[in-house]
Formats: C-alpha cells, structure tokens, sequence
C-alpha cells in the first residue's frame, strides 16, 4: 500500500487530492492546520484508517518537532504533496513584517523543513515523489501580491535545488504551476475583489481550472508514468503563461 | 473613532494630503480611489476596525460619508 503525505489536506485543492488518493486505496497522513479543518477531514475519512495532523505551518517549529514521531508511526512515504498556501493580497502601503513572514513560512520554509525530516533514511521509499503546488503569481507580476508571488517563486527555487540534490536519493522533486483553480478560496477572493470580473481570467484564456483537473496532474506526477521528471514546474494554468 | 480620524485614515491609505476629503466627497472624483486603493480599502477595515468588507459592499460605496457609516456603525 502506498503512502502519502498531503500538507493543507482540508481543503482545496490538498483536501480533492484526499478523497482520489484514499479512494485509490492509498494510506493517508492529513494535516490540516486548525480544529475545523482536523473535523472536516475526520468526516470526510475517519473510518479509513488514515492519520491526522493538527500542526501551523506558518510556525515550521511544529514540524521539527513532531514530523518525525508521527512518520515513525505512519511508516515509510512515497508521496508528499505540499498544497498548504496562504494566499495573500496587500498593497506595500499596508506590508506587515509578520505577515510577509507567516506567508514565507507556510508556502515554502514549512516545505523545506519537512523535505528536510522526510528525506532522512528510515523515512521514504525508493522513488519518493514530492509535488509543489505553485502558482502563476511566481512567474507574472500584479499589483498587491508581493508575498504571495515572492513566496511561490522561493517554493519554485527550492525544488529545483532539493530535485538536483535528492536524485541520487530516487527522490524526485516537481512543482505544479497552477493558474486559477475553482476552489472555495478561489470564491473567497473573489467575493472580496473590488471588481466583478476576475483581470486573471481575461489572460487565461482556457478558462478557470477545476479542481480534478489539478488532481489529474498531481496524480501523473506522483506515478510512474513520470519517473523522468524531475526538477520541473508541470504548467497547470490554462494557457495563462503562453 | 470619530468621522475625521477615519477620513484621514482613508487619506493616509490612499497616499493623499490629510484634511483634502470630507464626507460628502464622491468616490468618483478621487483620481487616487483606483483598484489598489480599493484593496487597501479591504485591508484597513479588517486590521483597524476588525470588519470583511466584500467586493459588493465597495461597489455600493459612492462617497467618503457611505465609508465612514460602513466603518464606524456598531
């Protein structure tokens, strides 16, 4: 039985990858960074024997600290998919230190710490297949999104460095550049937007992903169909980046 | 909070001289009043007086006075 582990499990895009990955018969290690969060994914698959991790990865302390006794537990990986992203939209006028630093932290210190405690012997199987999830941000600039892009491009320098570094472990390390995806975070964003229309949209010109679609994508890059990827950011944004 | 402060709190938000804005003063004739001040709008009412203010209610804003009743109402 194969083992992954899904940061930001409960929701989004993290929370669609669950149910594939559970449904294909996988076992599980959910971590989901609040109670409600932890309650969502009890519902969702308490009777299938996964594990549940209440952990704050705007705080990576909490993964230096309990990561390794859950893994001891959990046994060996051969998947992790980072999906954990605080998205963040504010105008440099109104930058906070501690807000830029909570952002950094979740999106990419958080990865680098737990590549740092899984990649260790004991813990992964031969083949490890760990998955970024970026963003477009990273890559195009807008207006209000400084540390969520900056974030994303920092996700995306890290795997390329970790990829170039673990091969020699059978680790491969991929990122997925994701455009705009229908989630509820998605919906939240855009309630709150000043304009009705989404600008994103205008240039991704395929439409708004959904959330399959990104699941589809993680999937390939977790299987053996792309054993000789590595280092890559997979493009998922619907002809955003063209 | 009283109405001045949290004029000059737009103000400052929107990077204009303090005291140049009243109540009565219509969105549509600030130049500053774009999209990012809009975002700074949405920013500043949830971290100075702890509200969410959504994208319809920012549309329906069509003078400082209707911000200053959003964001000073109990």
């Amino acid at each position: 039985m194969k083992r992954t582990f899904i940061s930001g499990a409960s929701k989004g895009i993290g929370f669609a990858l669950a149910r594939r990955l559970s449904d294909e018969g996988q076992n599980l290690l959910l971590q989901a960074s609040s109670d409600e969060g932890i309650d969502r994914l009890k519902d969702q698959f308490g009777a299938k024997g996964h594990l549940f991790w209440k952990s704050d990865f705007t705080n990576p302390s909490s993964i230096t600290n309990e990561l390794e006794g859950l893994l001891r537990d959990f046994g060996t990986l051969d998947g992790f998919v980072h999906c954990v992203g605080i998205r963040s939209r504010r105008p440099l006028s109104l930058f906070q230190l501690e807000g830029m630093q909570a952002v950094m932290n979740a999106n990419v210190v958080s990865f680098v710490e737990t590549m740092r405690i899984i990649t260790k012997r004991g813990y992964f199987n031969p083949g490890l297949s760990v998955i970024g999830i970026s963003s477009i941000s990273a890559h195009v600039g807008s207006p209000g999104v400084t540390a969520y892009a900056a974030s994303k491009a920092a996700l995306e320098s890290s795997i390329r460095c970790l990829a170039a570094e673990l091969f020699k472990k059978s680790i491969r390390v991929n990122g997925l550049v994701c455009g705009q995806v229908n989630t509820e975070a998605y919906h939240e964003l855009m309630s709150s937007k000043e304009s009705e229309a989404d600008p994103v949209l205008q240039r991704q010109y395929m439409g708004l992903l959904e959330v399959d679609q990104i699941v589809d994508a993680i999937c390939y890059l977790l299987g053996g169909s792309s054993s000789q990827m590595n280092g890559t950011m997979f493009p998922a944004h619907a002809g955003f980046l063209s | 909070m009283n109405t001045q402060e949290i004029i000059n709190l737009f103000e400052d938000a929107l990077e204009i001289e303090q005291n140049s804005l009243s109540e009565s003063t219509n969105l549509s004739d600030i130049p500053e009043y774009d999209s990012m001040a809009k975002l700074s709008l949405i920013i500043l009412s949830d971290d100075e007086f702890g509200k969410k203010l959504s994208g319809e209610q920012i549309r329906d804003f069509k003078t400082v006075g209707d911000i200053v009743k959003f964001l000073s109402a109990d």
